[in-house]
């Protein structure tokens, strides 16, 4: 598998996710489909849905905010990672973690602005020391004392399909696809929907896109 | 957890005391051995500084989630602060190692030492390393462009001076088999105090100003437990008491010293608690655009015309 520890230039594949914040509903679905499908462990939450307050009464309202590693054009975690295990594939723009190279210093999940990157150093699971039979299936995947983050469902998508919390949404709030193909849906929303990118003041260019 | 799943601002919860301590050991050595140089001060010095980055090593060995794998720490120093860090410290240790063994009793017989073209050399890469070793941890730190409180050029400079401050403490420690006393170390210490305050002054000041995130590490350096740590470990235990020990009871000093020592390792736990991340998320400036929903701000005002109203001041 080729590496790259450069920013997104010119890869054919830029996988993204629009969220539409006016259809998420705060069901936490997709956070649940995310713990199903990756079996991650206690505490760790690859995708969830985060609470936000606006305004102020009587004009007070709540958004959901669904986050999850987003893939960033430009991904602060990789050019910090001491060992090489933060990478960027280079068929398209996912970053992910070679598992057999992390060190677990953690430097990447401090250097991440979206604070979505776990360490968890307890190999119990839900129910104490003793797993149950998914458990024990599911975290024969993910290695003590290293880092793990949202992959997209990588394995997903080699297969032609889309991540599991997008295909789970009730309301259809996510939308998963190519941002560099101009026909894809997700290309299309972004265009013409009002739209912004968390924390793009960073200059991380994360491929999320919130329409609003 | 439940704080990951809202929108308020949060600190990082991955460095805390392992790593403070490595960063507080690794460059207490690496400027304790630039002092043995600096002052001619005994071999001995040089030893401990040698053992102090070791024991650095192996505290972050312990803090390490997969440490039989550390060696591939050294896999990106074209990017990465803590290859080159890493890189550093084991320069600094073989060639601090080569530099420091012929004036060991049972070692006077290699074939180098501080008279020799090739002793001279070695001395000058060691110090050269620690200097290295000296610096890097500042960088590690603000290289995070997440955390604002940190991603600042004062913050290296900060690092650097509470580890010349330690260094200098250090050295107060083992006055005792220093021979003809501490008198030289003793004023660069109390100036070391002084611009290490100052120092801090200007840095929270401007993280303060800056806003967003930053203001919120200062915030929060300010109260509560961290805050106590802050200004009872850091500003009275690690610099005023030193100062007021070294200008009134100069037979002091070692207490002084182990007092700089406390105030150096919880100035690197409290900058590294404090680091607030940016708000996970932020939608505008003033909130949603209440005109892009299918009801608009007059129809929400109007709808809640009367709810404003009961609640307003004065109307019963």
């Amino acid at each position: 598998m080729a590496e790259s520890t450069t920013p997104v230039t010119n890869s054919k594949v830029k996988w993204g996710v629009a969220v539409d914040l006016k259809r998420c509903t705060g069901c936490q679905g997709c956070t649940i489909a995310c713990k199903l499908e990756n079996g991650t462990p206690p505490g760790v939450f690859w995708t969830r849905v985060i609470e936000k307050e606006e305004g102020t009464f009587p004009l007070a309202y709540k958004v959901f905010m669904p986050i999850r590693c987003n893939h960033c054009s430009d991904a602060p975690c990789i050019p910090v990672c001491p060992s090489g295990a933060s990478y960027r594939r280079a068929n398209d723009n996912l970053v992910l973690i070679d598992q057999d190279k992390c060190i677990g210093c953690g430097t990447c999940v401090v250097a991440c602005p979206y604070d979505v990157r776990f360490m968890p150093l307890s190999a119990h699971g839900y129910y104490g020391q003793t797993k149950v039979a998914f458990e024990q299936t599911a975290y024969e995947k993910w290695q003590k004392g290293t880092v793990q983050k949202c992959t997209l469902c990588v394995h997903r998508i080699d297969k032609g399909l889309e991540p599991a919390c997008v295909e789970t949404c009730p309301t259809k709030a996510l939308v998963f696809g190519d941002l560099n193909d101009s026909d894809s849906q997700i290309a299309k929303l972004i265009r013409e929907r009002p739209h912004f990118q968390p924390s793009a003041e960073l200059g991380t260019d994360p491929c999320l896109y919130y329409l609003t | 957890m439940i704080e990951r799943f809202t929108a308020e601002q949060s600190a990082q919860r991955e460095w805390a005391w392992l790593l403070a301590l490595y960063l507080f050991l690794g460059s207490l050595g690496g400027c304790l051995f630039l002092l043995v140089r600096l002052f001619g001060l005994p071999p001995s010095f040089a030893v401990a500084s040698i053992g102090l980055v070791v024991l650095g090593g192996i505290v972050v060995l312990i803090k390490l989630g997969s440490p039989q794998r550390a060696w591939r720490a050294m896999s990106r120093p074209t990017t990465s602060w803590i290859s080159r860090g890493v890189l550093c410290v084991a320069g600094f240790i073989v060639f601090g190692c080569l530099s420091v063994a012929p004036s060991i009793a049972a070692l006077a017989w290699l074939p180098w030492n501080d008279g020799t073209a090739l002793g001279i050399a070695f001395a000058w890469v060691a110090a050269l390393f620690a200097l290295l070793t000296t610096i890097y941890p500042g960088f590690v730190v603000s290289s995070a462009r997440a955390i604002s409180f940190w991603n600042t050029p004062l913050l290296p400079l900060l690092f650097f001076g509470y580890a010349g401050l330690a260094a200098t403490g250090a050295v107060l420690i083992g006055s005792s088999s220093v021979p003809g006393g501490v008198a030289r170390v003793v004023p660069w210490t109390e100036a070391l105090i002084v611009v290490n305050a100052a120092l801090s002054a200007i840095y929270l000041l401007v993280m303060k100003r800056t806003g967003g995130s930053a203001r919120e590490s200062v915030h929060r350096l300010n109260q509560g437990s961290l805050g106590a740590v802050y200004w009872i470990g850091v500003v009275l235990v690690g610099l005023i008491l030193p100062l007021a020990a070294l200008l009134w009871l100069t037979t002091a000093a070692v207490l002084a010293g182990a007092c700089i020592q406390i105030g150096a390792l919880l100035f690197r736990y409290c900058v590294l608690r404090a680091g607030v991340y940016y708000a996970p998320a932020t939608l505008t400036p003033v909130g949603m655009d209440f005109s892009t929903l299918t009801r608009t701000s007059a129809d929400f005002a109007h709808e809640y015309a009367g709810m404003a109203g009961n609640s307003a001041p004065g109307r019963r």
